[in-house]
């Protein structure tokens, strides 16, 4: 019979409109986002060891990595991130030896003005807190080795004697 | 498909390339992936351990799955009935929240890696991958009733552009449009790459050549895909997921052609390598290439589409030249919005401070 199709057809959609709706109202209701999701990036400060492994990853050109030498030490003073230009591949979670950079499930990634697309991770207090405790560290290096020669110095004028 | 791939993948090293193939089509952007990869292996005779194989052949059929689901109700939607598009997306839906579980991307997964995958299986995959391969043959005979057996649908697509295996042959196609026209071409049967020897499965063929073979062999296409998914499931070996391969990528130099059977047909990549850590030359042929070179060599319409093009750009200029200076005029000059040109940047409506440009 000519038009038979078309009601086995209407009686698919009619089962369904009986049925749970398979959508999710999205603000209110969201659905699980698994682990491995590539959402707003996230870096850890304290963490980063300045080896410029995932700006060398990068396809664009993504990440600004600036760094200053302190007491042959490097300091982060500049990571930028400028989401725009991200592909959201992952390699430079990939390549990071110490996950300092990871990408979180947030995926509502619009602004309101252009500038405030680009990540800037670091601020400068934190600059500042590191460059002070790795001088601190140096002197007190510093001080120990001081402390030690006066020591091994003092140990061979006993010794002399 | 042209869209300077080939250029930015001179700049970039062999690993950077990868999320690029994504793009090249990103409804099955796995297979795209696969492409790629393939090529460079066979560049540096990497082999790829087992278990990444057996990974990619089931991301793989996936793609094709989901691509197949894309055809199929855009099929659907373009002769007259979106129901049958809401149905095959609703799927489809199923296999993205896979690839996100598994690469962290729905449509640009960028997963595979040269000398395997970029990461395992995640825990649960396996079971929920299974879960939607039984479900599978249950929504195929929804689409049937929906699609596939409607008089309209039928009547709109039965001995419509029929394409002679001959022509078909003629024109260079390949992929689910070759075989709708009967020529038994599946470079997984033709020519086995990866593991697609182990795998018990056929290749659907049309009979007539016309545009309801065309569709109908992409759905018979979709049940062979869910049976090699199951095998594969089922015989998934334990074992690392890449090969050794260094961190710093670098072929000998020399060219290779690779190809693998893509969801529209074959997806052939050809990478030539000066021994550094870039190519220096990458070319992704794909089908509709293919079929644009043969038909424009082929009717002569080449011409047409350059008078094409040199009539839109006239007109772009035209309007440029006459309608813009009259329409900013009457709009007042100056003070027109800069980015739409049309409506006035204060024009009765305060926008809050976020919002003004």
């Amino acid at each position: 019979m000519f038009g038979e199709g078309l009601l086995k057809g209407l009686r698919i959609t009619l089962g369904w409109f009986f049925k749970p709706k398979v959508t999710v109202q999205y603000p209110e209701q969201r659905c699980p986002i698994p682990d491995r999701f590539y959402g707003r990036p996230e870096f850890d400060y304290d963490k980063c060891i300045a080896c410029n492994q995932c700006v060398l990853a990068c396809p664009n050109k993504v990440i600004k990595l600036g760094t200053e030498t302190v007491d042959k030490k490097k300091v982060v003073t500049e990571y930028n991130f400028d989401q725009q230009y991200c592909l959201f591949c992952g390699l430079c979670e990939e390549s990071c030896p110490k996950d300092a950079i990871k990408f979180s499930k947030d995926f509502e990634l619009t602004q309101y003005n252009r500038p405030d697309i680009e990540i800037k991770f670091v601020k400068p207090e934190q600059v500042e807190k590191k460059k002070i405790e790795i001088k601190k560290a140096a002197e007190e290096k510093a001080a120990e080795a001081a402390r030690k020669q006066a020591e091994e110095a003092k140990k061979e004028g006993e010794e002399g004697s | 498909m042209h869209r300077g791939i080939e250029k930015l993948a001179e700049s970039r090293t062999y690993t950077q390339v990868i999320p690029y193939t994504d793009r090249l089509d990103y409804l099955a952007g796995m297979l795209m992936n696969w492409g790629y990869v393939c090529a460079v292996e066979k560049l540096m005779e990497i082999e790829v351990p087992e278990r990444a194989e057996y990974i990619r052949v089931i991301v793989g059929e996936l793609s094709r799955i989901a691509s197949h689901l894309v055809a199929t109700g855009a099929y659907a939607a373009d002769v007259g009935g979106l129901t049958g598009f809401i149905y095959t997306f609703r799927d489809r839906e199923e296999i993205m929240d896979l690839f996100e579980m598994v690469s962290g991307a729905r449509l640009t997964p960028s997963y595979m890696r040269i000398g395997g995958v970029a990461g395992d299986l995640p825990e649960g995959f396996v079971e929920r991958c299974s879960k939607f391969i039984d479900y599978l043959p249950t929504a195929i005979e929804e689409y049937n009733g929906l699609i596939t057996g409607n008089e309209i649908f039928q009547h709109r697509t039965k001995g419509v552009a029929i394409l002679s295996a001959e022509k078909a042959i003629d024109m260079s196609l390949s992929g689910p449009v070759l075989r709708a026209s009967g020529v038994n071409y599946d470079l997984r049967k033709a020519r086995p790459y990866s593991v697609y020897d182990r795998f018990d499965f056929e290749v659907p063929l049309g009979t007539k050549g016309d545009c309801f073979d065309r569709y109908y062999v992409r759905i018979l296409e979709m049940e062979q895909s869910a049976k090699i998914i199951r095998q594969a499931l089922d015989n998934l070996p334990e074992g690392p997921i890449k090969g050794k391969v260094s961190k710093v990528i670098k072929p000998p130099a020399g060219e290779v052609y690779a190809e693998i059977e893509s969801s529209k047909g074959i997806m052939g990549t050809y990478v030539v390598s000066d021994g550094s850590t870039k190519p220096t030359g990458f070319i992704s042929a794909d089908l509709h290439s293919l079929i644009w070179a043969t038909w424009m060599k082929w009717s002569g319409a080449g011409k047409l589409l350059m008078w094409w093009q040199f009539s839109a750009a006239l007109i772009l200029y035209l309007e440029k030249l006459i309608v813009n200076p009259i329409w900013g005029v009457r709009q007042g000059g100056e003070s027109l919005c800069k980015y739409c040109r049309r409506h006035k940047k204060s024009a009765g409506i305060r926008w809050p401070d976020r919002y003004s440009y």
